[in-house]
């Protein structure tokens, strides 16, 4: 009782701080909607069979794509906001609040904000899903005559997913921050951010076998299948970069190490490498979005890119058009939602570092040195993403080019992968410094007090 | 000899919530080298505002100050910045050490941002002197409260700045670190030659200087020489007896001190 009210009072004095799991959670669900609607809509009376299986098959691919990237997503944004508290868990467990109290305090939290975005999120979803329906129809895969619905299945998926990944994530991060009773100002361990578990390269390791394997298929099974090889090969890259997203910790130190930001950005460098090394797991929290988007784009707008080499000639039918129009589609709005997720990340791991701006300011940094520290932290954090964003996306566009045109490496224009990085780099710098900017516009003396 | 701090008629006043508030009303005063002072005053009296303006962490509304003889005279953080890691070291109540730098690092935290030479040996004398020679590699979060306030104060020594300034600094620890946090603030002074000039709510924090600054309602309002605790205390009684206000906050004198910005040092007593 006192723990909701606590909660609700939490939610009321923070809202800022809210916004980026709200947005991310609303985001998400909308997108889940969309392709689950697609369910609701096949299962309509009097919908033809060959109707019935492309609804299926669109919320299905597209739909399990969405699913694992939102759930991903939501869970990562929620244990980035409860860290974020570890001081307010703190003050709370020291003033008498046991371990369970601040887990039903988190939960509940996040159980509200996960609700109030789903319920946001059905306008968004029914509108997109119609959007998609009418995109359907109009390449001839579903039958004019198949009117919309947006039933169950969306409002199922929608509310149980976002809902049940946004506390799954909180619970998690809660379990680890609410034994800190005497949470010190000063961490005691020496890596600052708790070490990755076992658990973790497990699951990556998983994942990237999948990813391999689903390569593998791809060029041996998948081969002179035409289109069809398409799915395999799109699952194998976002196997791979979800597997990678896991390991970013230990990606991110890897790049730190090989890069010689000391040399480029003097005393500010330094410090972001001793940051990067020691708090690799928290920064990793950004590191996340740009392989998923960088993976994942330059996945699919290359597969595309072959695939239109290899019907070069032909006339295309109705079918490969849609399929070619729906990738687009779905490569947006998960590139969407991923580069907002980037930017939420940022902005809100930015924000909270305040204190810490502060004390390097009170510690002789100018402005233009904790701007060159971010502006160093987010070169590291790009390029570790861009790399191994795109080595996941080679699991997709070299067995997919075995696969269609018999060549693992068919000479593909760069200005589209370009293009992402461009825009990765653009997403990373401007959240980051921006926000970086705004949170040393005040005296550092303030900023200190508010602070402790 | 010029004093290391001078202050000439600093006014500082900040728009309050009806009408404007004056922290500091006038204030004129020099530190002459190698001396140790404490400024005190009730709370609300402009001890911090003093501080803060001498410093260069913010500008007076009104009023010139100068370090070493030299006027700051920068407006732009930068500038100020630049201005305040070349002349001036700081002890603050919450150490404000970098969690994620080791002790070493942290103490010559200021001279790598101003891009000087760090001379290792030199900075392992200090640190060995301030007991913290077997410690070098640990982080902040390693190490005790006093431990974690001597490294600020290594750190403020190895800059050779003309005056090293300390807001509350025994604020946060236990009585027998901030008695050992206060001699060497006082060795810092006799041993190296330095100047310090230190914020303090506690009388018997006072007595370790060589002169007792009072304030009251932004104007200095008395000077004591060879302090000691009661003295201090009786004068400090006299001032809440005037009309200011903050008359209750010095009854609990220390621990209301202790009590005030730093939830985390009631937790470590528990």
């Amino acid at each position: 009782m006192t723990m909701t009210r606590l909660a609700l009072s939490g939610l009321r004095h923070r809202t800022g701080a809210f916004v980026a799991t709200f947005l991310s959670a609303a985001l998400g669900a909308a997108i889940l909607m969309t392709f689950a609607s697609m369910i609701d809509t096949a299962g309509r009376p009097a919908v033809d069979p060959v109707s019935e299986e492309s609804l299926a098959t669109v919320a299905s691919v597209a739909g399990g794509w969405g699913l694992l990237i939102v759930v991903f997503a939501v869970a990562s944004t929620m244990t980035l906001s409860v860290r974020q508290r570890e001081h307010e868990v703190g003050v709370l467990r020291r003033a008498g609040a046991t371990p369970g109290q601040v887990g039903r305090m988190i939960a509940g939290e996040s159980l509200l904000i996960a609700l109030v975005a789903a319920v946001v999120a059905v306008p968004i979803g029914l509108v997109l899903g119609r959007v998609l329906l009418r995109l359907l129809q109009d390449t001839g895969q579903v039958a004019p005559s198949v009117s919309y619905a947006f039933g169950p299945v969306a409002l199922g998926m929608g509310f149980g997913v976002t809902v049940s990944g946004s506390v799954f994530g909180a619970l998690l991060a809660a379990r680890r921050a609410a034994p800190a009773a005497s949470a010190p100002p000063y961490p005691r361990s020496r890596r600052l951010s708790p070490r990755p578990g076992r658990g973790r390269v497990v699951a990556a390791v998983v994942l990237l076998l999948a990813g391999l394997s689903c390569g593998v298929l791809t060029a041996t099974v998948m081969k002179g299948r035409g289109m069809d090889a398409m799915q395999t090969a799109g699952q194998a890259g976002i196997w791979s970069a979800v597997g990678l997203a896991l390991l970013a910790p230990w990606l991110l130190r890897l790049v730190a190490a090989a890069v010689p930001v000391r040399l480029l950005f003097g005393a500010a460098g330094e410090l972001a490498a001793t940051n990067t090394r020691r708090q690799a797991a928290q920064m990793s929290g950004a590191v996340m979005p740009v392989i998923l988007f960088v993976g994942i784009t330059t996945a699919t707008v290359y597969m595309q890119a072959i695939d239109d080499r290899a019907a070069e000639g032909l006339i295309r039918q109705d079918y490969e058009k849609n399929v070619q129009t729906l990738n687009y589609v779905v490569v947006g709005m998960i590139a969407l939602f991923v580069a907002i997720m980037l930017v939420n990340t940022l902005l809100a791991a930015t924000t909270y570092r305040r204190g810490e701006f502060a004390r390097q300011r009170l510690a002789g940094a100018t402005p233009a040195q904790v701007v060159g520290m971010v502006a160093a932290e987010s070169l590291l954090l790009t390029v570790t993403g861009v790399v191994f964003g795109t080595v996941a996306s080679v699991a997709t566009v070299l067995p997919f080019g075995m696969a269609r045109v018999d060549d693992p490496l068919p000479s593909l224009s760069l200005p589209p992968y370009l293009l992402v990085v461009a825009v990765a780099v653009l997403l990373t710098f401007g959240a980051a410094l921006g926000a970086t900017r705004r949170a040393i516009a005040g005296r550092a003396v303030d900023a200190m007090r508010l602070c402790t | 000899m010029a004093d290391a701090v001078r202050l000439e008629g600093l006014r500082r006043v900040y728009p309050g919530l009806g009408g404007v508030v004056t922290a500091l009303d006038g204030v004129t005063a020099g530190f002459a080298p190698g001396t140790f002072t404490a400024v005190m005053g009730p709370s609300g009296s402009g001890k911090s505002t003093l501080l803060q303006c001498a410093a260069g962490l913010d500008r007076p509304t009104e009023g010139r100050v100068f370090i070493d003889g030299t006027e700051l005279t920068a407006t732009r953080e930068a500038a100020m910045t630049r201005f305040r890691r070349r002349r001036v070291g700081f002890v603050f109540q919450d150490f404000n050490l970098m969690p994620a730098l080791t002790v070493e690092q942290n103490a010559v935290l200021p001279l790598r941002l101003a891009g000087r030479r760090v001379d290792r040996r030199r900075t392992r004398e200090v640190l060995d002197r301030l007991g913290l020679g077997d410690r070098l590699g640990h982080t902040p979060g390693e190490l005790s409260g006093g431990q974690r306030q001597r490294v600020a104060i290594a750190r403020a020594l190895i800059t050779d700045p003309a005056v090293i300034f300390a807001d509350e600094p025994t604020g946060a620890l236990d009585l027998r670190s901030a008695r050992d946090v206060l001699d060497l603030l006082r060795a810092a002074v006799r041993d190296f030659g330095r100047t310090v000039v230190m914020v303090t709510h506690d009388p018997v924090a006072a007595a370790y200087a060589d002169a007792v600054r009072f304030l009251a309602d932004g104007r200095i309002v008395g000077r004591m020489d060879r302090p000691t605790a009661d003295a201090v205390a009786e004068r400090l009684a006299h001032l809440a007896d005037a009309p200011a206000a903050g008359g209750a906050d010095l009854l609990t004198g220390a621990a209301g001190a202790a009590f005030s910005g730093w939830p985390r040092g009631v937790a470590g007593a528990a």
